[in-house]
């Protein structure tokens, strides 16, 4: 989940003639969402105007249903989240872009602001047939769809948003080598991304209780009103009502394909931790419970008065709500990552298992390079202040760096035992060294609101010019 | 977590490893820092090869110079894409002699590359010339001509110390190896991958003025897999564009190379080179 501030940001540039007009676009997104930094330029892997949102300062808070029930992270699920946080299972543009699964389902959610202009027709969806990731996959049509939250998944079959795949596993491997033309992965990775994603849960919601029944306690009037108009039958469709597809007791899921005149069969989605899921349907058409509510009102002829619509909407944000949905990006949830992801060494180094130490190896250290840009340069002029201790920072990191590379070549040599010593030492870097070193300069990183501002403010400042004056 | 109590054994562990056991941030800052204060020593041995090397940059530093003042008239001519040209000469000469300046020269570094705060220097020029399509750069490339002047003055007697050498010559290496798939460097110029051709020729060139010679001498094995790996990293970036970089062999081949040149450096009685600017 380490981004790529400057990568997005540094790829602010357009070339030649077709400068302008990428600039242009560029820039107007870059204002009006200045926490969402566009990539442009025709030497980007991405089209220009790309927005993964990579340099978000906050970050969806991810819960572990094995650490929920009191357990520990397996070696399978830290292998699974090392996997799905890496471009090296993936192929062709996506790779190269240094996009992984977690781009889009971000800490195991979604990805609200994602925008790949060719392949999204809003914030928040892409079309997953494209010419641009997968040339053989290409249907030849802009149909792009939400970039659903994982959580809860293993409550959710069948996958999709048409829900054509029963088993996780199947849709997965779809995933990697139809949508992002990746190789065929191979059956551990697979298993570890299955075990890994059937483990993200969803946040705590303590309003409600068992069955998915609101907790009297804890609701409002409006609240309870709209739970009785959710489980009444539709006054034209008596068959029908709103918990009878999203069942309560079930996470607001009945795993069936209906039509509810959004333009075809989609399957149910769940309304747990749907707050924050917008933009919704498959299609991500609506911004809002008020604009779902009017839409099954009009479609079923339900007769809901504009009362009515607001209790629903009161009730399904008390169902979609969910404890501390994002959490502040910083140091100590860096090196915890990087070290929970690298943690998959020891086995891996023991069972001499080659594949996993590479793909290790790969993705910590990408990490790690990216991570040194959040303490900018000593020569950076935009921040003021700690050139020491941000110097520190960057080469504790680049170490790091270094000790993954020998632990790889080690292995590709069958020096297991050199592998093994090298692992220790990073391990020992991670819980003393790193840690301070990087906490003592965080002050001047990207992970202080203000410096990371100023960056961008820079930044934003030279693209000015770039602009300025252009055809 | 299970694997930190094992962590406690020193056996196998690099001297920084046991430092940064004894906790205190004074010695962890030591330990990192251990290769800045490094050694003086031997530097005599380098004395004639370091005023080879100072012939070598000064000519880089004469193409950027010479491209920055051609970068001058083309703009009194109002000449666009004359004055693009003489920026792209200007910025190959710079490019290479990265080695010595981001490590010796930080002062004019600033200036000359500043990023992301480009008032001034090469990013503020190409943003106006390749980006605006204009040539309202004059300021801009007076204070450069000037940066630039005073860098080519510097040089004629400044001290070259092989391991300030060494540290940016392993620093810039590491830079090779990072993801450029936002369009690198100088991305509105579009030409990135001629930066990075031009940091690995700087590299090279380094390598072979400084080093080279005494490690062959020293062990000839290493040597030839110091060479090994500058013509993997060269046959990676000969590529039609930058998109068709493969950045994780590049990576990985910039990462070895680094830690090979680690290896290399008691051998030439250096210290460990430190990927990072201190600063004087
Ligand atoms: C570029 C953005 C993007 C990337 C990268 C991506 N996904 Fe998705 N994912 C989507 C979109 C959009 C959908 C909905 C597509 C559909 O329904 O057909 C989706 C759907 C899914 C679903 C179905 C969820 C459900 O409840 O039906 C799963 C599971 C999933 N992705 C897992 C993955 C995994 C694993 C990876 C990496 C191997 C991955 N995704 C990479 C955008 C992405
Ligand atoms: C016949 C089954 C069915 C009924 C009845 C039904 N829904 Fe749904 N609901 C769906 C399906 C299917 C979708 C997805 C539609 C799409 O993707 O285009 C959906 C989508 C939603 C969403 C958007 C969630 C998201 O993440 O995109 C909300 C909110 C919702 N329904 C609430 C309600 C409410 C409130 C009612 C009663 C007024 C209701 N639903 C009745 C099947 C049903």
């Amino acid at each position: 989940m380490i981004r790529r501030w400057q990568q997005l940001f540094l790829s602010g540039w357009g070339t030649r003639v077709a400068a302008g007009s990428a600039l242009l676009l560029g820039l107007t997104l870059a204002i009006s969402n200045p926490r969402a930094f566009p990539v442009y330029g025709d030497q980007t892997v991405l089209p220009a105007g790309t927005e993964l949102n990579e340099d978000a300062l906050d970050r969806p808070r991810e819960i572990f249903n094995s650490v929920s029930r009191g357990g520990g992270k397996s070696y399978l699920i830290n292998l699974g989240d090392l996997a799905f946080s890496s471009p090296s299972i993936l192929g062709g543009a996506a790779r190269r872009a240094g996009i992984s699964c977690n781009s889009c389902h971000v800490n195991g959610a979604s990805n609200p602001q994602l925008y790949v202009p060719g392949l999204s027709t809003r914030h928040g969806n892409f079309d997953t047939t494209s010419v641009l990731f997968n040339p053989k996959a290409d249907d030849g049509v802009l149909n792009p769809f939400r970039t659903p939250s994982l959580r809860g998944a293993s409550l959710l079959a069948p996958y999709g948003h048409d829900g054509r795949i029963a088993s996780l596993r199947e849709f997965v491997r779809h995933v990697i080598v139809d949508e992002f033309a990746g190789p065929e992965p191979s059956p551990a990775i697979l298993d570890a991304l299955v075990v890994y994603i059937d483990d993200i849960g969803f946040l705590p919601n303590p309003s409600l209780g068992p069955g998915g029944r609101l907790v009297a306690a804890r609701s409002s009037d409006a609240e309870r009103r709209g739970e009785a108009l959710f489980a009444k039958p539709f006054p034209h469709n008596p068959e029908l009502s709103c918990s009878g597809c999203h069942t309560p007791s079930a996470a607001f899921v009945d795993h069936r394909q209906h039509d509810v005149g959004s333009g075809g069969l989609f399957k149910t989605p769940t309304l747990l931790n749907a707050d924050f899921n917008a933009p919704y349907f498959h299609d991500g058409r609506f911004d809002s419970y008020d604009q779902v509510v009017a839409h099954f009102n009009a479609v079923f002829d339900i007769g809901l008065s504009v009362e009515d619509q607001r209790d629903l909407v009161a009730y399904l944000t008390a169902v979609g709500d969910g404890e501390r949905p994002y959490e502040r990006d910083g140091v100590i949830t860096n090196v915890k990552e990087a070290s929970d992801f690298a943690s998959v060494l020891d086995i891996a180094i023991a069972s001499r298992d080659k594949e996993v130490i590479a793909l290790a190896v790969e993705t910590v250290s990408g990490e790690l390079r990216e991570t040194v840009e959040s303490f900018p340069e000593r020569k950076d002029a935009s921040v003021s202040g700690g050139g020491q201790e941000r110097s520190l920072a960057r080469l504790a990191l680049k170490e790091l760096v270094l000790t993954l590379r020998r632990i790889d070549l080690a292995a590709g040599a069958d020096r297991f035992d050199d592998a093994a010593a090298e692992y220790k030492n990073f391990r020992y870097l991670m819980v003393s060294a790193v840690p301070t070193l990087l906490a003592n300069a965080e002050p001047w990183s990207l992970f202080n609101p203000k410096v990371h501002d100023a960056h961008y403010a820079a930044l934003k400042q030279t693209l000015q010019t770039a602009k300025r004056a252009s055809p | 977590m299970m694997h930190f109590s094992r962590a406690g054994s020193t056996s196998r562990m690099a001297l920084g490893v046991r430092c940064a056991h004894m906790a205190g941030r004074f010695t962890v800052a030591g330990f990192i820092l251990l290769g800045v204060v490094a050694s003086q020593a031997s530097a005599s041995a380098f004395d004639r090869n370091v005023e080879h090397y100072r012939t070598q940059i000064a000519e880089d530093i004469g193409q950027a110079l010479s491209g920055a003042r051609r970068l001058r008239d083309c703009i009194a001519a109002d000449d666009l894409e004359g004055a693009k040209k003489a920026w792209i000469s200007a910025r190959g000469g710079w490019e290479r002699s990265e080695v010595f300046t981001s490590g010796l020269v930080p002062e004019l570094d600033e200036k000359i590359d500043a990023w992301p705060k480009s008032t001034t220097g090469f990013h503020a020029i190409e943003a106006k010339l390749f980006g605006a399509q204009q040539t309202g750069v004059q300021s801009e490339t007076d204070a450069l001509i000037a940066d630039l002047a005073e860098l080519d003055a510097k040089l004629r007697d400044m001290p070259l110390p092989p391991q300030a050498l060494l540290n940016g010559l392993a620093r810039l290496a590491y830079e090779v190896g990072e993801s450029k798939s936002d369009g690198g460097e100088s991305r509105l110029s579009g030409t990135s991958l001629d930066d990075m051709r031009n940091n690995l020729l700087g590299i090279s060139q380094a390598y072979h003025a400084l080093f080279s010679e005494a490690l062959a001498a020293s062990d000839p094995a290493l040597a030839a897999a110091t060479q090994a790996d500058i013509e993997t990293l060269k046959a990676l970036l000969d590529a039609p564009g930058l998109a068709a970089i493969n950045s994780s062999h590049l990576r990985k081949a910039s990462e070895a190379f680094v830690i090979t040149l680690a290896s290399m450096a008691p051998k030439i009685n250096l210290q460990k080179p430190v990927l990072e600017e201190f600063g004087k």
